[in-house]
């Protein structure tokens, strides 16, 4: 069984290497170009001692680090071009018929498919994470912002976990409607659903948030990286500051300033309470 | 004579639609079976349940001497080629025999090669380029490879044009002759099996009408033509399969080998064809005690 696995699936694994190498390449070149410009950023501050504000710097470029970003939907794409069809399209042509009137029984010839499949999808999406994590190294050191949506879920195991979900999501979806197509529909709606259920609303309740309280001007940089899942302005008796909805200055709506800090609003104080 | 299939009250429902009912057969060893009934009358489901593809949803059946089951043991002994001759489109005849040689315990690689050989099919090409005649063969010669005592062939020459339908039933014939398997094949045309065959299971509505050997069956099928009148006399010593009255004359398929004293009967020998018709004929039949008639009003 297994060797029939790869037989059927040998052209498809060949075009997933060659798309994996060519993303190799393209972060292996770019990433090695970001760590030295790092490496020599931080030489540079270090001998200057102004190594406190190094936020602005900008490391690679914008076409590589939107093609990172977008690596985010790979994992999908083991679910539905491998997962779907795996069941679907032979009951569809009818080989699924050939297959279990060898000496092989169904059971065994979907484990071993759905094995080998689970563990393709297990290696595409931790070759693509390693890498994107290995080139996001710098950035993650310089921004603390690999817990962010977006960042974590390309980063890690996470690319792992959810080209396993994408995969078995697709070799369930193909069994169950029997039909490749509305399998792959399937594949992508749910992936999607689930995706964005996890990350809206799962995620940030992972961990109970932890508060807070700085001072305004001087702000404050937790340790390590973090997921900031919201801010907002404390007045002078600890109670929140409302929403900011208008004119605002530093975050704090002008009709809440007092009316020394007038002048830091420039031409503004009409709005100020009378 | 042993006994290869064994039925008994096999019954296979899918939710509301009652594919096979109260099947009740028997196919001795070493036949060739022609499994005939019109399209939908539950032949895939009962070569399905032979096959091991489906479980009964009542009755009995044993099959080899055993349940069919999902089992490789089980599975070696069987060769089912389905109805849409199911082969892999890119895949050439000689990818097909290596996946065969990795998925069976019993394989004839060379038997298979030879057999493509004599037959002038490429071995090297891809399987969705062959013809329908070539890929039957191939299915065919695959399906023979495994070597099993048991071969259910679904349809096997519905998509065949004449000459390739005598080519694939010439040669499945001789491999059946050659291994001494025991074969069932489905069709819709009697015509098909005719040739090949030497035992018989008709299938009309889901319910089995007819199974035995064909000569035996031809044997207590008579053919009556008479006057136009009762004919309860005869309903008495034999069973009427249709009846077909006209103003003066009344004819009368009856099964049975009592002798019929009336003079006004003459018998005559039935065909083949002639007999499997008039049980095609016959829509539903509970059972054989309650057969209708064709031609009456009642």
């Amino acid at each position: 069984m297994s060797w029939l696995t790869w037989r059927q699936h040998r052209f498809q694994i060949g075009v997933a290497a060659a798309l994996l190498a060519a993303l190799a390449v393209l972060l292996l070149v770019t990433g090695l170009q970001m760590a030295s410009q790092y490496h020599s950023a931080i030489a540079a501050c270090t001998a200057t001692h102004s190594c406190t504000n190094q936020g602005g710097l900008f490391l690679g470029n914008h076409a590589v680090g939107f093609l990172v970003i977008m690596t985010l939907g790979t994992p999908v794409l083991a679910g539905l071009f491998w997962g779907a069809p795996l069941v679907a399209a032979e009951l569809e042509t009818g080989t699924a018929q050939f297959a279990w009137m060898q000496s092989v029984t169904r059971r065994r010839w979907l484990a071993v498919k759905a094995s080998w499949m689970l563990l393709a999808a297990a290696v595409w999406g931790g070759v693509i994470s390693a890498l994107v994590t290995w080139w996001s190294g710098p950035n993650n050191a310089l921004h603390l912002d690999a817990f962010n949506p977006g960042r974590f879920d390309i980063m890690g195991l996470v690319p792992v976990a959810y080209a396993l979900f994408a995969m078995a999501l697709g070799i369930a979806a193909g069994a169950l409607l029997r039909r490749t197509l509305p399998a792959m529909a399937v594949t992508l709606a749910g992936f999607i659903a689930v995706r964005a259920v996890i990350a809206l609303w799962l995620r940030p309740h992972f961990m109970s948030a932890v508060t807070t309280t700085s001072n305004l001007i001087r702000g404050s940089t937790p340790p390590g990286s973090y997921w900031q899942l919201a801010s907002g302005v404390l007045n002078s008796n600890g109670h929140p500051v409302p929403q900011v909805n208008g004119p605002a200055a530093f975050g704090i709506p002008l009709n809440y300033l007092p009316a020394s800090c007038a002048p830091l609003n420039g031409g503004a104080t009409k709005f100020a309470p009378s | 004579m042993t006994t290869v299939i064994e039925t008994r009250g096999l019954t296979k429902r899918y939710r509301k639609v009652t594919a096979l009912s109260d099947c009740t057969i028997t196919v001795p060893d070493g036949r060739i079976s022609a499994l005939i009934g019109p399209n939908g009358a539950g032949k895939t489901t009962l070569l399905r349940l032979l096959a091991g593809l489906a479980r009964p949803t009542a009755g009995e059946l044993a099959v080899l001497g055993g349940i069919p089951r999902q089992d490789p043991a089980f599975l070696a002994e069987i060769g089912f080629l389905a109805q849409e001759i199911p082969l892999y489109k890119r895949f050439t005849a000689d990818d097909h025999i290596s996946i065969g040689a990795r998925l069976n315990r019993h394989w004839d690689a060379a038997y298979a090669r030879d057999r493509l050989r004599s037959l002038n099919i490429p071995l090297d090409r891809a399987a969705g380029t062959l013809s329908g005649g070539q890929r039957a063969q191939l299915a065919l010669a695959l399906t023979l490879a495994k070597k099993p005592r048991l071969l259910l062939l679904d349809e096997p020459v519905a998509a065949l044009d004449p000459l390739a339908r005598r080519n694939f039933l010439a040669t499945l014939a001789e491999a059946v002759a050659d291994s001494g398997l025991t074969a069932v094949l489905s069709s819709h045309l009697l015509a098909d099996m005719e040739r090949v065959s030497d035992h018989l299971i008709l299938l009309a509505t889901s319910r089995v009408q007819l199974c035995g050997d064909i000569d035996a069956l031809l044997a207590e099928h008579h053919v009556l033509i008479g006057p136009r009148k009762s004919t309860t006399a005869i309903e008495k010593t034999r069973t009427i399969v249709q009846a077909v009255r006209t103003d003066r004359q009344t004819t009368l398929l009856v099964r049975g080998n009592a002798p019929v004293l009336d003079p006004d009967w003459e018998s005559a020998d039935v065909g083949l064809e002639e007999m499997v018709l008039a049980y095609m004929g016959q829509d539903c039949m509970p059972a054989p005690g309650h057969l209708t008639t064709v031609g009456e009003k009642q």
